[in-house]
């Protein structure tokens, strides 16, 4: 027998389709309005539509959507407030960063006391001169591209916490390892400047050149030895290119970008060991330590859930509390939506990302 | 109410049947009808007072509810005999779509009111023990030792000369000068941790599984050391460092070098470790650590002063490690920093049963190992309560009631 497509009544948004199955569609929502002729219903309608829904499950059912109404609150809040703080704590740890490497600048051993130490890589490869050049270019367009990427995103204030929270962490733990043991120079043709035994107004010069030239050697801000374990070369690198990857499409097009910069990050980061610049142990560590914190973060952002378990060993990290503070309020996973940096009227496109456009296009409405 | 079949409901059952479902409004005008009138209510009767006058939707919900019970009618009556043929009948497809329901609807002695929703068994128990499994993870770690110990060897041959290349710059060794004996202390307390691991170890009730658990990521964390020993090799950190003659190609010496240190447990107690260049990252930091993270992780929660116990002797040992010299800072802080990471992250791992799946939020899955970790936790369901037995059962003796200490496990 076949059953006559009913309309949508009131608040319950109750149709029996044709053919072999009943579809039963619930909308909870807050209750309707009160007509006049609805009224004395309206009250009891959801009991007893609830009721007699179960009913019609028990009977013929094959399958049933549910639509949760999305709640009042907004999924993911800017709070430019906090990207403001983070950004703050990623400009103190480069800062120290910095000063860190004036610091073990002098404590480093000179070439004739301390020879580079044998390193594998360079028993293979000799060493090239325009080498570290190449990772430095390649530094620069990533992170161009990057900062690019980042800008037509629609959540940037999100985004940009967890960039600038990474690389503030990774930066810190930088300077832990660059502090405590000091490796001397990993090639002869490295020229330390000279150690500035008590000169403080020479060495916050240098601070100062070194900070604003961004680190590298290309701007000739980068001359003092000493800041070997780990690479912060490969932490850029390695940093911006999973960002760009995780934060972008995954159509065609963008996964030749994707190999692009996996290419260029690759190429930066081989670059940096034929330029005898860095250990391959410091190259090896920033890539592990890198991913690591990478991956750890992402999977507690997205999965809020295992904040509150209590077989969740990731939450025993020291930066839990920070994690918190930054992602408390972000109640989703941050969808891969671009949007014109500068609102202009109607103009805010939305480029559906991953393949799950039908969820993509539920979650936009 | 609904076991009678419709078709034979009097009055009284109809208004019953109209105050259950909540259409007391259709009680009065519908008084007069039996359940056979009722299944033959149709559209035009609603257009037509008195029901047009009750009804306020046209009369669609209740045709509605009388459409379900005309195909009960319809299964009842079509009882006997007749299979999946029919038509109505067909689509009985729900989600618990068991061979039976299939059938003619209603199978003797199911309750038409109520819904039966297979919970899929799970196959098998829920820690089985797979001792097979277990023995692979053995050899991955023997292998990774054994791995290790050839790598100190040739490593050892490359560590240049004290004279040559002085110790490195530490900040620790600044601060604390060498105390000859902190090496031993570090060693005893190691192998106090590693004999109450084995004992605690030996009374667990999944023996099996958390054995797999430490191999693997012993072995996982060996070979991270393997690699980081030899791509770069740092010079001896302290003067004191007796490191015995270089053996430049002399492969049987070499060899004989590396039973003898496998054979003393790399311990420098036993005589079996004097050679050098094995300094990034720490095997001692590495041992210490994770037996301590092991023993805290799989021991009930109330023994606090254990885990107290164990910690102050993990934390004296690593300490004492540095007040040797005999590793760098950076050796003990970056082993404890990658055993930490491994073993939260693979517990994290296999006590979600979310993680265990390769997806696109789940990151932890993009590690290398993922593909051994999945093989080794596969059919590990949930998270391992931490139960004790005796390993061997005691029948004779009734005294000692087995602690299958459910009141531990939290």
């Amino acid at each position: 027998m076949a059953a006559s497509k009913f309309p949508k009544s009131g608040d319950s948004n109750s149709h029996i389709s044709s053919a072999n199955h009943i579809e039963v569609t619930v909308a909870d929502r807050p209750h309707p309005q009160d007509t006049p002729d609805n009224g004395r219903q309206c009250n009891d309608r959801p009991s007893r539509f609830s009721r007699s829904f179960a009913k019609i499950l028990r009977k013929n059912q094959d399958y049933l959507q549910i639509t949760i109404s999305e709640p009042k609150l907004e999924q993911l809040p800017a709070e430019w407030w906090k990207t403001g703080v983070v950004f703050l704590w990623a400009l103190l740890n480069l800062f120290l960063t910095t000063v860190m490497i004036t610091v073990v600048h002098e404590r480093v051993p000179d070439k004739s006391v301390s020879p580079p130490l044998p390193d594998k890589f360079f028993d293979f490869v000799s060493r090239k001169d325009w080498a570290f050049r190449v990772t430095e270019v390649n530094g620069m367009l990533l992170v161009t591209a990057w900062f690019l990427q980042w800008l037509f995103l629609k959540h940037k204030s999100i985004i940009g916490r967890r960039f600038f929270f990474l690389l503030g962490t990774l930066y810190l733990y930088r300077m832990v390892t660059m502090y405590i043991t000091t490796l001397p120079v990993p090639s002869d043709h490295m020229n330390c400047a000279p150690k500035l035994e008590d000169d403080h107004l020479g060495r916050i010069h240098r601070i100062m050149q070194l900070f604003f030239g961004g680190g590298l050697s290309i701007t000739g801000s980068h001359m003092m030895c000493g800041d070997f374990l780990y690479s912060g070369h490969t932490v850029m690198l390695t940093v911006t290119f999973l960002f760009i990857r995780e934060y972008s499409p995954s159509s065609w097009y963008w996964t030749v970008y994707h190999l692009i910069c996996w290419v260029l990050s690759a190429v930066g980061v081989v670059c940096i060991l034929v330029a005898h610049e860095h250990y391959s142990i410091d190259v090896v560590v920033a890539y592990f330590v890198t991913t690591r914190l990478f991956w750890w973060y992402h999977t507690l952002a997205n999965n809020q859930s295992l904040l509150d378990s209590p077989h969740n060993y990731l939450n025993k990290v020291w930066w839990r509390y920070f994690f918190r503070f930054m992602e408390r309020n972000v109640r989703a996973v941050v969808p891969c939506v671009f949007s014109w940096p500068i609102s202009l009227p109607r103009a805010s496109f939305k480029i559906p990302c991953r393949r799950y456009s039908k969820v993509q296009i539920v979650r936009e409405e | 109410m609904g076991i009678k079949k419709a078709a034979l409901w009097s009055e009284a059952d109809v208004g019953l049947w109209l105050a259950e479902e909540g259409m007391q409004e259709y009680t009065e005008p519908l008084r007069h009808m039996d359940g056979r009138a009722l299944l033959q209510l149709s559209q035009a009767d609603f257009q037509r007072p008195p029901l047009s006058r009750i009804t306020s939707d046209g009369g669609r919900h209740l045709l509605e509810k009388i459409k379900t019970l005309n195909i009960e009618h319809h299964i009842e009556a079509h009882k006997n005999g007749l299979t999946n043929g029919h038509v109505v009948i067909s689509h009985n497809g729900d989600a618990s779509a068991s061979s039976k329901t299939k059938r003619n609807g209603m199978v003797n002695g199911y309750n038409k009111e109520l819904v039966r929703i297979p919970i899929p068994e799970p196959i098998g128990p829920q820690f089985p023990t797979e001792w097979g499994k277990t023995g692979i993870a053995f050899l991955y770690a023997i292998c990774c030792f054994v791995f290790t110990t050839i790598m100190i060897s040739i490593v050892h041959e490359r560590v240049p000369p004290k004279e040559v290349t002085p110790p490195l710059p530490d900040k620790f060794f600044d601060f604390f000068d060498r105390v000859e004996w902190a090496f031993s202390v570090c060693e005893i307390n190691g192998m106090i941790l590693v004999i109450l691991w084995i004992l605690q170890w030996s009374l667990m009730k999944h023996r099996s599984i958390v054995a797999r658990r430490f191999l693997f990521i012993v072995g996982t964390l060996y070979l991270y050391r393997c690699i980081t020993m030899y791509i770069t090799t740092l010079p001896v950190p302290g003067k004191h460092f007796q490191c015995s003659p270089k053996l430049y190609g002399d492969w049987e010496s070499q060899m004989r070098r590396v039973m003898k240190m496998i054979a003393g447990g790399g311990l420098t107690i036993t005589g079996s470790h004097n050679m050098c260049g094995d300094y990034l990252y720490s095997g001692h930091t590495v041992m210490l650590t994770l037996t301590y993270l092991f023993m805290k992780e799989y021991s009930p929660r109330r023994f606090w002063w254990y885990h107290w116990g164990c910690g102050a002797l993990c934390a004296v040992g690593v300490f004492c490690i540095l007040l040797a010299h005999d590793h760098y800072t950076i050796d003990v802080v970056i082993a404890y920093f990658i055993t930490t990471r491994l073993f939260w992250w693979y517990h994290t791992m296999a006590n979600q049963p979310d993680l265990k799946v390769a997806s696109q939020s789940n990151f932890l899955s993009r590690v290398w190992w993922y593909w051994f970790f999945q093989y080794l936790e596969r059919n590990v369901r949930d998270v391992i309560p931490r139960s004790y037995q005796i390993p061997f059962s005691w029948q004779s003796l009734h005294w000692g009631h087995m602690k299958y200490s459910r009141i531990d496990s939290d």
